[in-house]
């Protein structure tokens, strides 16, 4: 592949030479946050690796209020952080905007083609708008890549109940179900990945899709764990973070992270139809309780939103769902709105049955994907109704049984993407 | 009398047995043609039809929407048997055309010169019909889903009004490729369409007085953090 990296930046890493890590962070419009983050990691850096040779990289999507400035002007107190030896060399800092399609995955390729160019050994990636990171972040998700040879570190969080629904109705159990890999956040957004993985990731022609926008993350997890590199987690605490991205909407967001799971699926069709069952993956770090952020929810409105989704989209629906699904859905939108309850198993084939329409090219599958918004807001009201009185551990169960149904009804998925296969030759028959 | 009977009956006859062997051959011509083409539109439907499950047609029409309309008219066992159909329709117009030009009268050479005239017509209006039936139902399916997923009651209304606006454009410029009453539809389009706007003013004003009164809201003045739903789903 070509290197795309602007002749400037190529300039500047020429002057700087070969690194051990590179740390990147990808940004739009954080200038409030942004100078937090760099510290943390410039500290992580120089109080858990002062032997090695690092680059924190700053790759922007040409944000408007000063993150690039506030990025570089961070100044470190290295007095405040007791260090036991002091750094043989310092941290460099760049800044540099990123080209392509706007969106994190194309931040992420520019710190990978950065990363690559300085033959880095750890690459490890942090959001420009976290408020919980810490200096020890950083040994954790580059730690096991330079010391233990881990290929990618994903993170595991403690996150409130209510938090991360689309990773803990879909994303994570699916993943799992998939690929055998019990990775807790696969779509967490802060990752440590060796040298040669970032190499590997920028071989693959995904960067004018929807990887190149919210989709990077799960695509990074996916690809490691399908493609057999060394994988691992590490206990990061809690993550507080600005919302992701207030520009865009919920919609954009699920379009974007469950069509890349499926298109996933279509990659590695081979390699997940021969999995059978899930493992868990080496976790690093120490766990400890942790406070999380409060989050408010409207659960009328999501129940609202759920109904009226059956009702009106039952024409698109019967193009992709079975009958006794959707019978299943209709009857869930019956129930009154202090009992709702949308049953795994139930939920677990709809999403199956999603999958294999997409593969089958049922309907458009921007329109597909569209379709399946109002089903998850029910499921997700389904969700916070069931566990409103539980305690962090219970809801890890529950979540925990919810994986459970989905490995279980694996091969229900299996059947139905070959399905649609059998029904063309079905008709040719009846000629 | 011999002449008579000649003249009454014979003569009649040779007339007749020679008008019907100079017609002789041009309908034994015709019949052939026909028979002909029985056997080859049998033939060239059942091709059709494995050629296009070959090519997955129906997942391809599955894609368009159209698969779902087709198989209510319960008429078509699937899209590619529609299609085989579509081929074999084709073909007996053409053999229709070759029989007819076969016949070699001035009334059929009229026929099928007329007929030749108007076909790039004919094909321009299916064409633009099709390509309405596909445009209007993406469209419609389009505005159904983010009707839906903003929560508007009246998304199936507004996706239905859709689908009619743009099948309406679509048969006026079809009937005005095949030459139909162009001024009448014309004005009538032009009534309809007015009608349409005023009705859907009327009704977003006086029906939809919330969503009309939420909408401007919201241009005027944007919804602040708070007000919106503080849910996470990543």
């Amino acid at each position: 592949m070509d290197n795309f990296l602007p002749s400037e930046l190529l300039a500047r890493l020429g002057e700087i030479g070969e690194a051990d890590i590179v740390v990147g962070i990808p940004s739009y419009n954080n200038a409030p946050t942004i100078g937090h983050v760099v510290r943390a990691v410039s500290a992580g850096l120089e109080k858990y690796f002062p032997d090695r040779k690092a680059i924190v990289v700053n790759s922007d999507g040409g944000s408007k209020d000063g993150t690039s400035e506030a990025a570089l002007g961070v100044e470190l107190d290295t007095d405040s952080l007791l260090l036991v030896s002091h750094p043989v060399h310092p941290v460099q800092r760049i800044s540099t905007p990123y080209h392509g399609v706007p969106g994190k995955g194309s931040a992420f390729r520019t710190i990978f083609a950065l990363a690559r160019q300085c033959k880095a050994k750890a690459c490890v990636v942090v959001d420009a708008d976290l408020r919980s990171i810490t200096p020890q972040w950083i040994e954790l998700l580059a730690g096991p890549i330079l010391e233990r040879e881990f290929d990618f570190i994903a993170p595991y969080y403690l996150r409130h109940k209510y938090d991360g629904t689309i990773t803990n109705s879909i994303i994570y159990p699916m993943t799992r179900a998939l690929f055998g890999k019990r990775v807790r956040q696969p779509i967490g957004g802060d990752f440590g990945l060796s040298g040669r993985l970032a190499a590997r990731y920028l071989e693959k022609e995904v960067w004018e899709t929807d990887v190149a926008r919210f989709g990077v993350d799960i695509w990074m997890t996916v690809t490691a764990i399908a493609e057999g590199f060394r994988v691992g987690q590490s206990y990061l605490g809690a993550k507080l973070h600005n919302a992701k991205d207030p520009g865009a909407d919920l919609s954009t967001m699920f379009r974007q992270v469950v069509g890349s799971v499926f298109v996933l699926m279509e990659t590695y069709k081979t390699v997940w139809q021969g999995v059978q069952a899930s493992e868990p993956v080496p976790m690093f770090g120490f766990p400890f309780e942790v406070g999380v952020e409060p989050i408010s929810i409207n659960l009328e409105r999501m129940i609202k939103a759920y109904g009226q989704g059956v009702s009106d989209l039952r024409e698109i629906y019967e193009s992709i769902l079975t009958p006794e699904t959707l019978v299943g859905l209709g009857d869930c939108a019956r129930q009154p709105h202090e009992s709702f309850h949308i049953p795994d198993g139930l939920w677990v084939h709809v999403i199956y049955e999603f999958a294999a329409a997409w593969e089958h090219r049922a309907l458009d599958r921007e329109h597909l994907l569209q379709s399946l918004v109002p089903l998850y807001l029910g499921r997700t009201a389904s969700f916070v109704i069931e566990v409103r009185e539980s305690t962090a551990a219970e809801v890890e169960q529950r979540i925990e049984r919810l994986c459970s149904a989905f490995e279980a009804e694996k091969s229900y998925l299996i059947e139905r993407w070959a399905a649609e296969a059998g029904k063309e030759k079905t008709h040719a028959k009846s000629v | 009398m011999q002449s008579l009977f000649d003249r009454a009956f014979v003569e009649p006859f040779h007339r007749l047995a020679e008008q019907l062997g100079r017609v002789a051959p041009a309908v034994v011509t015709v019949l052939v043609i026909l028979l002909v083409g029985v056997v080859v539109a049998w033939v060239v439907r059942r091709i059709a039809y494995w050629l296009l499950v070959a090519v997955h047609f129906d997942r391809m029409v599955a894609q368009t929407g159209l698969a779902g309309t087709l198989e209510r008219t319960r008429i078509f066992r699937s899209p590619a048997d529609f299609g085989a159909r579509v081929v074999v329709s084709i073909l007996w117009l053409l053999i229709v055309l070759f029989a007819l030009s076969a016949a070699n009268t001035r009334l059929t050479q009229e026929m099928v010169a007329q007929f030749v005239a108007y076909v790039p017509s004919l094909v321009t209006a299916v064409l633009v019909l099709l390509l309405g039936v596909v445009v209007s139902k993406f469209l419609a399916r389009s505005t159904l889903l983010a009707a839906v997923n903003a929560q508007w009651a009246g998304a199936r209304l507004l996706a239905g009004g859709v689908r009619v606006l743009v099948m309406s454009l679509a048969v006026v410029v079809a009937l005005e490729q095949l030459r139909i009453g162009r001024t009448a539809l014309l004005v009538t389009f032009a009534i309809f369409f007015a009608g349409i706007v005023m009705a859907g003013a009327i009704a977003f004003g006086l029906g939809a007085r919330d969503l009309a009164r939420e909408w401007l809201r919201d241009k005027v003045k944007p919804r602040t953090p708070e007000e919106e739903e503080a849910f996470r789903h990543l």
